[in-house]
Order: structure tokens, then sequence, then C-alpha cells
């Protein structure tokens, strides 16, 4: 999350779901949070029976939008021209909280002369190498006045940087956002002399709030309704709505999901929330903030401690096969920041380094930083499938995945795995992963595919034990109920003994590129045998054991010895890391999570009465902050904006800041701080700038050099569109965009007559993902139990398609049938001047399970947004036809469960024995 | 403290059931001991902030085990559980009140999570030849599937159509409101699980307290159609044990708008039956009386 | 596949408001059956006695084939009762409570209850049959005296059963118990007016103008009842179809048979004897399809769109 770190330091959700009851006012804009997130929506439901205002911005009248005060139907794909009107709105009117904005944000800061806007260039920003179809924003001067980057002769000599190795490769390390430029990520902003140029009076025409207001000067709401086709009321409605409940009294929260990730210009989106949310004074506050509903339990948790292929732990940078990257001094100085918390790189860098490699890491050996692999490419999962399907991989592990149904343009993964000599899939089910080589009705016979297909069964949630980081950064630890059935086993069982038969296959090599695995500490058994809940001792052999590897990522003393484990002590925060290697920590983000041997935070389970934010439920990262960059929620003096907003505070007595959350600043530093001009670190961060980890410890209007597509979120529109960009007329879709084209991944040029209907994907809360949780199960299955389109009466009459009928929907990709949900939830919409139809796709169907149908996956494409390497699955064009496909057509895989089975039922009397017919047979097709 | 989350404190296990031969065949005439009566408990249900998961299904299937009904698609909207029934005591309702045409006409697309009424006054249970339908020491209605016979009787006096037949075992099987879970000191799995609060399950007066104060709020806020179905008796109906907060009428959502109860008419209808025969038999025997010699 | 009214939305803003909301109970043709042999056992039963207490000498001669007639009657009525029921254990479950709020349990009582003094009567008239003539005439008495009632209620209490619901049609008609039990009279009536042509003994001719007078009778019950229903009958589909069956019911069970009496009276005995057996039939055949209008009247779905889609899992 791009978006977020860029503007606020973190890449994480600012606040918390209990929070949502302190709003004033919440805008679901991405999200369909009623049905993705049905736990968490209690929360915006308590917020509005005291009387918030909820509104519902999406393509479609969903469960979300049947209980928000107001919900304004658009086209999907134009959220940010809906954003920058609502930007716009707020500055034209001068709505915006102007204490705020000026103490707390970079709306002040002069930006380099050679900067050149959208507005200037025609929907370009300046720095724009169309070789490369890629910015460099040193180049385009996006720095701020006076940084290393406006003085060439100070900056160092890059050459090509900016383009070496492609996109991918620099990731976005330090939650800042992914750099746009091959130099030191300190370049855009380091001022020599402390403090960057400003003007207070915002009346600099190179000032951000000026360029801010320039940027946005097209936003009008009459463009507005033009591009979204809603209307000018409901636009000023949401606008009025906002603004009315922001301020010092009265707080407004932004909610998004994949609604907004899953586009082209999906980070650009959030970057758009987040310049809102600033200017209306809302970050760091209570019932303020944006919250990013992430799509997996644990998503947040691995990005975390990542599975991200250009991350290590806690956002530290995966070292790039650069010169810049070299050694570990040229590491903290390429990616570190001088100012600001980041200083602390090295600290995190060696700990993790001591956590990984033990003994073997040592000062004098640079604590092997240089057995940490370097990346040379976009590794990231699309493009490993694009690989994959052009033959250049052999093997793959798939664990609590299934690419083969839920990946987008499905039928290139499967192809993909096709071209593979083995899989391992791990999981509950047979899913379409696992059986692609049998099951899927488009793959040629399976004595034609050569991939050899191992599937290892997994155990459930409730037979294994760990921690879930969920949307708020909250680590929750579940315990094991019970022993996994038969040979099912943890996915950490999987990777801890697959690590240790590596392990033993490599022992006794000197070569270099085995000393890593080798000298890794993988040492995780359970010291006595595993008791289970009920008392009894757990038969399965080699589990590791969790809670030392949730100790080992919380961080030690390793020169310190706990006498009542004899182990290394734990650390209580990562404030006690150092760099020395006398400490480690396998993620420094959740350092504190396990401060003692006897407890572990992410188990604590305390419940508040009130609204408050349950500090003592689970933990969240960053030391158990649940509101990041609550400063903000007092004035730069440091006493709360209102009584009715106050969270924390400085308390001039105690000489610190208290309140009713952990303060996430230093907590003795007083509001008067001010550094002095050579000062670095956290010493270069003054007392009233709130926003720690940026080199500035202010907010971000203008992302200087953070986000590869721009320092201002542009409407574009999406690579498939049947309508061209409005705003910037030149620019049709967004120019950093990798395509990925190829003969398994056409794409229809846009705007295109051959496909004039609009399609999306969304979710039901009846089915999980591309359903290898749910669809294997008759009690979700009998609750959505068939692929269905969701298409307006119109759009079926103008196709002769009747309601509960069959159709086809046709991409450049791919073709599915679907049975026709003919409702006037969906509306058409009119844009240009004429009528757009748009269709929603559930996207919970494939060919393996119980429930089987059409794969809305098969009709989406493969591209890659230049920050993250993220598809466009929320917005592809398609065609829509009456009746069904030819061919051959998925059957279920597996028979439901019949119940009860014929047995008799256990201590239970005769007459209430089953007696009648038990065998349930599926519906004909 | 949500009181959704309140926890009935558990009760004792009644003392063991004797056994043996003579029990057994004895037993059905041995005297029982039954529970003392507890605080009457109900479901309150409130519309306005269901949010169609069917959780509460899904819940309650689980903690029942219950059956899957198989996979067929309705296109009633998002309603694929269609009916109440001997293997769905939970059904969410969607109703889709979109008008025509127009952006600016009002929509709404209301949800109810719909379960058996637990009348005070059951017509399902004075119906039960068996003694199979009881009112537990909760007040709840009770089908104890071992006694029931599976004769209907109870299916076709339910004035909400919430019974039915199982054929998988020949009995009538409805919401037991988690007897089991009750005892145990547990809520019922659907108000466990319903995110919103919008299936809240308690003491019955309490339940009615709160609704109250709900109507008065959403009346003063701009939802004067907010109203509740079931929580007082009518002329021909008895107040139900679970009752709902409903913002349209109750036909809408599948409701009868004016429940009545048939045993207010069964005095009658048996003078009448009476009469119908002795009517005959007096005509018969002076006709006889007259014809014969 | 799913209908709707409105093509374009599968919801109009009316919601469930279509659909009827009361489920059918489990009850098809064998219960229709039970109907009508509860009638021609219980009726046959209690205008056997009446003739018994009104004339032994007259009626005695019938008795003698009626009684056992009735307990054949009564048992097929049981063998659909607990057919119907779907398991043989689970007719005398009903009896382990006795609870006259429910007319199924007091009905199932009652027809226990009746069984006993039938069942005594039927020994009775069997062993004097074989010849064992000295059963004392109070047991003769006291069987008729404690049977009469118990049949009255076992006949009074299908009508109450279903009218005691909340299913369409039955809830609305007050006079369906009344009707039921009057045309058990008029069917008992029928019934030893072919007895008595059969064993050609017995007050024959005011049998037949008893039943002629109450054939006249059950059709102002039927024509009630009928009006009662129509309303419910109306709102089905296929509710014409039921509208005919309950018409053809009155004509085949009442009115033919009314006729076919009338011109039997004038015949000679055989000729007389023949059409009595033939209108016995029709009445027979007449009722069946009233009682299986009525019973199958809640499977018909409602006329506007959506099936009773629930029936009873069959």
């Amino acid at each position: 999350m791009p978006g977020l770190g860029a503007s606020f330091g973190r890449g994480a959700a600012t606040n918390s779901q209990q929070d949502f009851i302190n709003s004033d006012c919440i805008l679901i804009m991405g999200s369909n949070m009623a049905e993705a997130h049905p736990v968490g929506f209690r929360w915006p439901m308590r917020a509005k029976a005291r009387g918030a205002t909820l509104i519902h911005v999406d393509p479609r009248y969903s469960r979300t939008s049947a209980h928000c005060d107001l919900f304004v139907g658009i086209r999907t794909g134009s959220d940010i021209a809906f954003l920058g009107g609502l930007i716009h709105y707020v500055l034209k009117h001068e709505r915006w909280f102007q204490e705020y904005v000026l103490a707390y944000t970079n709306a002040s800061v002069l930006i380099e002369e050679g900067y050149e806007d959208t507005e200037d260039l025609d929907g370009l920003f300046s720095g724009f190498k169309p070789e490369a179809r890629a910015y460099d924003a040193s180049e385009g001067h996006w720095g701020y006045e006076g940084s290393p980057s406006d003085r060439p002769d100070d900056a160092e000599e890059t050459g090509e940087a900016a383009g070496r190795g492609g996109q991918g490769i620099h990731g976005y390390g330090l939650m800042g956002g992914a750099t746009s430029h091959g130099q030191p990520r300190s370049v855009m902003t380091d001022a020599p002399a402390g403090e960057p140029p400003r003007d207070p009076t915002l009346k600099h025409p190179r000032c951000v709030m000026q360029i801010l207001r320039r940027h946005f000067a097209r936003y009008t709401p009459e463009v507005v309704a033009a591009v979204c086709g809603c209307t000018v009321e409901e636009f000023t409605r949401v606008a009025e709505s906002l603004c009315e409940n922001s301020g010092r009294d009265r707080t407004s929260m932004i909610v998004y999901a994949v609604g907004w990730t899953q586009h082209t210009t999906g980070v650009q989106m959030i970057r758009a929330a987040s310049i809102l949310q600033l200017l209306l004074g809302n970050i760091g506050r209570p019932g303020g903030g944006i919250m990013a509903m992430r799509g997996h339990s644990s998503i947040q948790g691995s990005s975390d401690v990542p599975t991200l292929y250009d991350l290590l732990p806690g956002y530290l940078p995966q070292p790039a096969a650069d010169p810049g990257h070299d050694t570990l001094d040229d590491y903290v100085q390429h990616e570190g920041l001088p100012t600001g918390y980041w200083v602390n790189l090295r600290k995190f860098v060696v700990s993790l380094l001591k956590a990984y490699y033990g003994d073997a890491a040592q000062p004098e050996n640079d604590f092997r930083y240089d057995w940490l692999p370097r990346i040379d490419g976009d590794y990231s999962q699309l493009l490993t499938f694009e690989r994959m399907s052009r033959g250049e991989m052999t093997g793959y592990f798939v664990l609590g995945q299934n690419p083969a149904g839920g990946g987008p343009n499905a039928g290139l993964h499967r192809a993909g795995l096709r071209q593979l000599d083995w899989l391992v899939v791990v999981d509950w089910f047979p899913t379409e992963t696992a059986t692609f080589w049998k099951n899927d009705p488009d793959a040629p016979p399976p004595d034609q595919i050569k991939t050899e297909v191992f599937l290892i069964p997994a155990a459930s949630s409730s037979e294994k034990e760990g921690t879930l980081t969920n949307t708020q950064r909250l680590l929750q630890w579940h315990s094991k109920a019970l022993d996994p059935p038969g040979d099912c086993r943890s996915d950490a069982w999987f990777v801890y003994n697959l690590g240790k038969r590596l392990r033993a296959l490599y022992s006794g090599s000197t070569a270099l590129k085995d000393q890593p695995l080798l000298n890794l500490t993988w040492d995780y058994d359970h010291e006595r045998p595993h008791r289970l809940p009920d008392g009894s001792f757990s038969r399965i052999a080699g589990e590791p054991d969790v809670d030392r590897i949730l100790q080992e990522i919380n961080g030690r003393k390793l020169d310190e010895i706990d006498p009542r484990t004899g182990r290394p002590r734990l650390l209580s925060g990562f404030s006690e890391l150092k760099d020395d290697g006398s400490t480690d920590s396998g993620c420094w983000l959740y350092g504190g999570v396990y401060p003692d041997p006897e407890h572990n935070r992410a188990a604590d389970r305390k419940v508040d009465e009130g609204p408050g934010l349950q500090p003592d439920w689970g933990f969240a990262w960053p030391h158990n902050r649940r509101i990041m960059y609550n400063r903000a929620s007092a004035d730069p003096e440091g006493r709360p904006w209102s009584e009715r907003k106050k969270l924390i505070w400085w308390d001039e007595a105690q000489r610190r800041w208290v309140g009713d959350d952990e303060p996430d600043f230093e907590p003795e530093k007083p509001p008067g701080y001010r550094p002095a001009p050579d000062a670095r670190g956290m010493d270069a961060i003054a007392g009233d700038e709130p926003f720690i980890m940026k080199p500035d410890g202010i907010a971000w209007l203008f992302a200087a050099g953070a986000i590869k597509d721009g320092p201002l979120p542009a409407h574009y529109e999406p690579v498939e569109s049947p309508v061209g960009n409005l705003i910037y007329p030149r620019m049709t879709h967004s120019p950093t965009v990798r395509t990925l084209r190829g003969p398994l991944n056409p794409l229809a040029e846009s705007p295109s007559p051959e496909f004039p209907v609009v399609a999306f994907t969304f979710r039901l809360t009846e089915h999980y993902l591309s359903g290898p949780m749910s669809r294997f199960n008759g009690w979700l299955n009998e609750l959505q139990p068939e692929m269905f389109v969701e298409l307006s009466p119109e759009l079926a009459e103008e196709r002769r398609i009747q309601h509960g009928g069959w159709l086809t929907v046709r991409s450049p990709r791919g073709r599915i049938e679907a049975r026709a949900m003919v409702t006037r939830r969906i509306r058409p919409l009119i844009v240009e001047g004429r009528t757009i139809h748009q269709i929603g796709l559930p996207f919970h169907w494939s060919y393996a399970g119980a429930s089987v149908g059409g794969n809305a996956n098969d009709l989406t494409s493969v591209l890659a947004d230049p920050n993250v390497s993220m598809h466009e699955a929320k917005a592809f064009t398609c065609q829509v036809e009456p009746g069904r496909l030819a061919g051959p057509v998925a059957r279920p895989t597996v028979v439901p469960t019949a119940w009860p089975d014929t047995r008799p039922i256990p201590e239970t009397p005769r007459a209430s024995q089953p007696e009648g017919k038990f065998v349930r047979s599926e519906p004909p097709r | 403290m949500n009181a959704r989350e309140l926890e009935i404190s558990a009760i004792p296990e009644p003392a063991e059931t004797p056994s043996g031969p003579v029990a057994t065949i004895l037993g059905p005439f041995l005297p029982v001991v039954r529970p003392e009566p507890r605080t009457p408990t109900g479901f309150y249900t409130d519309t306005t902030v269901c949010i169609g998961c069917k959780a509460c299904e899904v819940a309650c299937k689980q903690w029942n085990q219950l059956p899957s009904d198989g996979l067929n698609w309705s296109g009633d909207s998002y309603d694929n559980t269609q009916a109440l029934s001997a293997t769905s005591w939970r059904h969410v309702k969607f109703i889709e009140q979109f008008a025509s045409a127009g952006a600016d006409a009002p929509s709404r697309w209301l949800m109810m999570s719909d379960v058996c009424k637990h009348c005070s006054a059951a017509p399902c249970q004075h119906a039960c030849p068996t003694g199979a339908i009881i009112y537990n020491e909760f007040s709840n209605v009770y089908i104890q599937p071992d006694i029931c016979n599976g004769c209907a009787y109870c299916i076709a006096a339910c004035p909400f159509g919430v019974i039915t037949r199982s054929d998988l075992d020949g009995h009538a099987h409805k919401c037991t409101l988690c007897y089991d879970r009750q005892r145990d000191g547990l809520i019922p799995a659907c108000a466990k699980a319903c995110p919103t609060a919008s299936i809240q399950f308690g003491p019955i007066d309490e339940l009615r307290d709160r609704a109250h104060r709900r109507i008065e709020e959403l009346n003063s806020r701009g939802t004067p159609s907010a109203y509740l179905y079931g929580e007082a008796p009518t002329a021909t109906y008895s107040e139900l044990h679970s009752f709902y907060l409903l913002v349209d009428r109750p036909s809408t959502y599948g409701l009868p708008e004016s429940p009545f109860n048939p045993w207010l008419r069964m005095r009658g209808d048996y003078l009448r039956s009476l009469l119908g025969g002795l009517a005959a038999i007096v005509a018969m025997i002076l006709v006889w009386t007259l014809r014969m010699p | 596949m799913p209908t709707c009214t409105d093509p374009a939305s599968p919801m109009n803003a009316a919601g469930y408001a279509s659909r009827r909301v009361t489920k059918p109970p489990n009850w098809h043709e064998l219960v229709a059956f039970d109907m009508l042999f509860n009638n021609m056992t219980t009726g046959l039963f209690v205008v056997a006695a009446a003739g018994d207490l009104v004339s032994r000498p007259a009626f005695g001669p019938l008795t003698r084939l009626a009684y056992p007639m009735a307990l054949l009657f009564l048992t097929i009525d049981l063998a659909c009762l607990v057919l119907d029921l779907g398991h043989r254990f689970r007719f005398h479950h009903m009896l382990r409570v006795f609870k006259p709020s429910s007319p199924m349990s007091l009905g199932t009582w009652c027809l226990t209850a009746y069984s006993i003094p039938l069942g005594l009567l039927s020994t009775i008239e069997v062993l004097e049959m074989a010849g064992i003539r000295e059963i004392p005439a109070w047991m003769r008495l006291a069987s008729i005296t404690t049977g009469i009632p118990f049949a009255m209620g076992a006949a009074m209490y299908k009508g109450v059963l279903f009218s005691t619901t909340s299913q369409p049609g039955w809830k609305d008609s007050r006079w369906l118990g009344g009707y039921l039990t009057n045309s058990a009279i008029a069917i008992g009536c029928a019934e030893l007016l072919a007895i008595a042509d059969l064993a050609g003994q017995g007050p024959v001719r005011a049998i037949r103008t008893s039943l002629l007078a109450l054939l006249a009778i059950n059709l102002g019950f039927l024509a009630t009842l009928i009006v009662e229903l129509r309303p419910a009958i109306r709102t089905l589909k296929g509710g014409h179809r039921l509208d005919l069956m309950l018409t053809l019911g009155a004509a085949l069970g009442v009115w033919v048979p009314a006729i076919l009496i009338l011109v039997s009276g004038t015949m000679p005995t055989i000729a007389s004897a023949i059409i009595d057996g033939i209108g016995m039939v029709l009445v027979l055949a007449g009722n069946f399809l009233v009682r299986r209008s009525i019973v199958m009247l809640p499977h018909h779905e409602n006329d506007d769109g959506i099936v009773a889609r629930w029936d009873g899992g069959s």
C-alpha cells in the first residue's frame, strides 16, 4: 500500500475498525464492506446507530449500499475523477482545515523549479521517459526545493539508474512507496539546512498548495458527473457530507478495499483519498483516517513479514543487484533516511540478519549481508506466471492460494501450470490449481499435460496455532483446538520440515551459495511434548513451536539470558534494537508483541466497555498504537483539537504525552521542541511534526519521488474502457502501465466497439475468494449455488436476456456462461452523452468443488501497475450475449457429503434415528 | 456491554434418568421431574441492521447439524434458501425495492432473518397430538424429536409456515432456540454469529424494552415507518417470543398481516360439528318413527 | 427455473407478499380415504346403533352385518392413518398423552375408545351368528350406549381438525365439521340401506325415505361449505378445477343418488336393490371427491405466481 505509505509514512490502515464507532461520516468507496467484511461492518453500523452518515460510492448497489444513507453509482475505474472532484470542492470552497494543513502537511513546501504538472503537459508529469514508459522523478524535478535532487552537482552520478533493470525491482521499502529514481531514497527531500524552504502564506506559485489547486482545477462537479456517470447533485451531497463532518469537532473516515487496489491506478486512488483526508484534517484522529480493508485473513501479516518478492520483513527493501546495494553500508546509505524514524534502518537490518543467520552473522562479516539474495527483476506473481506460461519455469509451490481459479486471466495461469515439470499444492481440498490437469474443461486431455502435481493435505485454522494480522495491523493469536486428521499438516509444519530436509540434503557443502541455507537458524522444535487444550498430547511429530517463532520475530537481547527460560531475554519493543549485533528480531515492526515469556500480547483478550479502542485485545503494530500518527489528534501546541475528538495530548505536569492511545510519537518530546539545523534522526523531528516515519515529519500532499506514476493522482481510464479520457484527452490510460500483451493475454483497444460493456468482479458474503474454502461446503454452496451475472433490465432487454436464464460473457481473454440476475441494483450510466452498460461478476466459481461454474477470472487480464505490479480485475470490457456456451462444461468434482450418514447416531434414541432417504443428488445441469 | 452477548448462567443437569428393563418399559408412565421455569427468553430481530450475510443460517446448520438443501439457484435476489423448513431453521429474506426509472427514485434493499416465532400461545403446540411440542423452561416452543410422530398437524396449524417434516427422519423440526445451548449457558448460535446484532437474544422483557427504545430512536431520526411486529398480543394472536422490527408491511416480508390463532374457533367448530350430526340423527329417527309400523 | 411477475426485476417492491405464508401439511390421498372411511365406519355404526335402540326387532337382522362391517371400515381407516404417518410405530405414540386441545389427540382417543364397543358388538354378532346365544343383553346395550358418543366424537373431530388450522380454505370453513359429521350419518344410512337390500330384511322403505331426507340436509351443509371455501379456491391456480370437483362431488354424492333412490322406491325388490347399491356407491364416490378436493386444497399453488414450493420434502 504505497499510496498510504507515501502520504503518511506507513503503508497500512491508519485507524482500527473499532474506531469506526467514533466517526461522524464514513465514505465507503472501492469496498463492499458489508459483504466482504461482514464482521467488521458491525462497527460502521454502530456508528450509524450513533448518528453517523454512511456513504457508499460504487458501481453496484450491494448489501453495503443497502445500509448507507447515501449511495452514488459510478462507472468502475472513475474513482480518481470522483476523489479529485472532492479535493477540488474542498479547495474551491475553502473547506480545508487550515491550521491542520499548515502544520502537519507539506502544503507550504516549495517544489523544485522545473517541475511540470499534468496541467502543463496535458496528462503527463515532467520526467517521463517514453522509451521506458516510466518517470524519473529526479529528472522531472519532483523534489523539494534545495534538496540534493535540486542541486545536480551534489547528486550522485546515477547514469541510467532509473531505467536499469526495468520496473519492479525497487519495491516499496520503508513503507514509503517505491522510489521513482535510481538515487538514494533521501535525495528528493533531504534539506541540508534543516527545514526545506516554505511559504506559510501558501501564495508562492511553486508551493504544494498552489500546485494542488492548479492540478485539480479541472475536476469540477460537472466533469466528475460526466466522467463517473453520476449526477452533480449526488456528488455535491457527498462533498457536503464530508466537509460538514470534518474539522475540529467532527471527523470522517474513508474505507477502501480491492475495489481500489485492483486497478492500474489503484495506488493513486489511495493517494487521492490521502490528500482529501489531509486537507480535511482527518488523519491521526479518532473516527478519521483511511481504513484499508484487506482481502484475506492475515494478508496484512503477509506484507509485514512478507511473502512479497521485493521486501524483507518490516518493509526493508530487498537488496537489488545494484552497486548501491553492494555492502551493508551502501544499502543503509542508499535506502535509509537521515531524518525521522528510519534513521534506525541499520538496527533493523542487523537484527534481522542476526535472526536469520545467528552466530554466523558477525560485525566483521557485515552480518552476512552478502548472503541475502539480490533481486534483478520483477518476480511478482503475475509476472512470474507470465514467465511460466512462456515455459521459463520448472517447478512451483502453491500454499494457501488458487491461481488456476483466482488469478487474473486464470486461463493464462493454467497455461503456465501446464508448462511446469512439477507443482506442489498444499491445501484442504483438491482445488482448481491441484486438479487443472484433469478437470479444466478448456485444457487438453490429461495425458498431454506433463506436469507432475503433488497435493499435500493442509490443516485448517482450528487445527494449528499462530497469529493472524488483520486489516488494522492487529495480531491475534489463535489456539489449536485439535490435531488435524490423517496426514494433514499445518503450513508451518510443511515449510519447517521442507527446510530441514533441504538442509540435510546440502549438509557438508562448502559451496558459497549453500551457506545461507546451511547457516539459517532453523530450530523451532517443541522442547516439551506439545499438549492440546484437552490435556492430551498432540500426535503430530515435527510440528514447529510457533511460540518460539513469534518470540524470534519479537526480538531478543542476545547478550542477556532470562533465568526463567535459559534463553536470551525478550525485547519489550523495537526501540531496544541495536545495530552492533547484540539483538536479533525477525521483524522489527512486531517488536513488543512478546515482551515476556509469560505474556504473548497477541493472545490478550480484554474487552473494554464503551466505544474505546480495545487496547488490550490483541497487539497492533507499531507498539500497540491503535491510531497511527495520533500526535495529529492534538493541535501544534499539544492540546486536543476539541473535547469531542480528543485522543492524546501533552500533559505539561507530567511532561509527557498522555491519553487513550499509545502515543505514536516520542512520549516525552514537548510540542515546542525545535530541532537544530543539523539534527539527524528523530532529533530532526520537531515537537509538532506527527508523521515520524517521514523524513520531514509531515504528511505529503505532494509525494516527492515516492510513487512511480506521479507525485499527484491524475485520472486515467482503465486499460480497457469503452470511453476516452475526458479529463486528459491525450492520455487514455496510465502511461506507466505494463500491459504484458501476448497471445495468452490479448487486450481490447480502448475504446473498443467489439467489447462495449464494462465489467467488474465482486465478492459475495457466501463464498470465499475463488472458492477453495467454500465451494466444497454444502452449507455455503446452498446459499449461492451457481455462478450468475448481475445486469440491468435495460441491458437485458437490449440483448434479449431473460432473468434466470443463461447468458454468455465474452472478453478478449475468454468466455464463460452464467445465470442472468437481472436487477435494478445495476443501472446504466450516461457517459460522454451515451449509455454505458456495466455488469458485475462474482469471482467465486470455477471447475473444482461441489458447486462449479463460469470463472469470472477467465475474462480478466494480466496487467501490472508500475508501483506494485497490480492487475485490473475491477475494470475490463466484454460483450454479453444470451444463451449458453457450446462445448464442454465443468462438472462437480466432488459429491456433496450426505448427511446424516447411514450409521446410527450414537447415544440417540431409536425414534430419533434417521429412517429416510440419504442420497442427495445434484440438480441436473 | 453489548447485551447480545449476554450469557445465561448454566443450570445443573437433572439427575440421572433411571435405566434398566423395568424403566425402559414403564419409563413413559413414570412421573417426571419438570425443570424449574426460567426467565422467558426469545429473539428480537432488528431488520434495519441486517446485512444479509446469512451467518445465522450457517451457524444454525452447523450447530444443529442440519443437512444442506442442495444447489437450487432461485433468482429471487440473494434468497436461495426460499423457505423455513425442517432443514433450514433460519431464512434470510431479501426484498429489492427499486423504482423502475429515474435515478432519484428512492431505493431500498430490505433484508430480514426469519425464524420460528416461538408464539407464547403456539398453534403448533395446541395441535401436537403426541405432546412432542412443549413450552420448555425458557418458555420457548420446542419439538422433542424423539416423541414427534410426524403427523404434520403442527405444519398445518402454524400460521407462519415455519415447520415442515424432514424426509430424512420423518419428524417435524424447527428452531429449538438452541435449547441445548441455553441449558449450558450459551446464547443461540445464530445470535452469537450475527455480526451486526440484528438478531438479539435475551430475556423477553429486556428485549422488548430495547426494541421500544430502538423504535423511538428510529422514529425520531427519520424512519417513521419502523414498528414492532409481534411484540404485543393482538385480539387474534398472542405475543411472539421472537418478534421483529420492520419498516414495511408485514406481507412484504412474508409475514401474515394479522395472524389468527385457529384455536379461537375450535369450540364453535365442535358445536357446529355436533349440530351437523345431531340434525342428521334426529331427522333420521323422526323419519323412521313416522314411516315404521 | 424461477418465476417472477416482473421480468425486469426478480423481486418487486411487494417482496414476499405474493407468496403463501403457510406450508401445506404432508397429507395426500390416504387422508382423503381416511376421511371417507372414518365417515363410513362411524356413520354406519351410529345409524345401526340408532336402529338397534329404536327397534331391535326391525334392525336386528341388519346390525348383524353392520357392526362387523363398521369394524372392517375402522380397520381400513386406521390402516390409512398409520400408513399416512409413514411408520407403523407412530399411531400409538399419540396415545401417550390425552390432549383435548388437539383435535387429533381427541380424535385418536375417540377412535380408539370407539373401537372397543364396536369390537365387542361385532364379536357378539359373530358369536350369535355362530349360534352362541347366551350373551347377556346388557352387554350389547352398554356397548351401544358407550359406542355412540365415541363414534360421534370420531366423526366430529375430523372436520374440526381441518378447520382448526391456518391453511387456506380450511381455516375459513366453519361448517366443515358440521358437513362431515352430517354426511357420515348420510353415508351410514346409505350403507345400511344397501345392507338391508342385501339381507332382504329390515325396514327398507323407512331407511330409504330417511336417506332422502339426510341427503337433502346434507346438500344444505355442502352448499354452505362450498360457499365458505370458494374465496380461497378463487385465489388458487387451477381453482376452477377444484370448484368443478366439488360441484361434481355434490352431484354424484347427493343429487344423483337422491334421484336414484326416489326411483328405486317404485321398483321391484331386485331392481331397487341394485339401484340402491348404485346409489350407495355414488354417495361414497361423491363424498370421496369432496374430501379429496378439501385435502388437496393447500397443495395447490397461489394463482399469482410463486409456487408453494415446500411440499414437505416429498
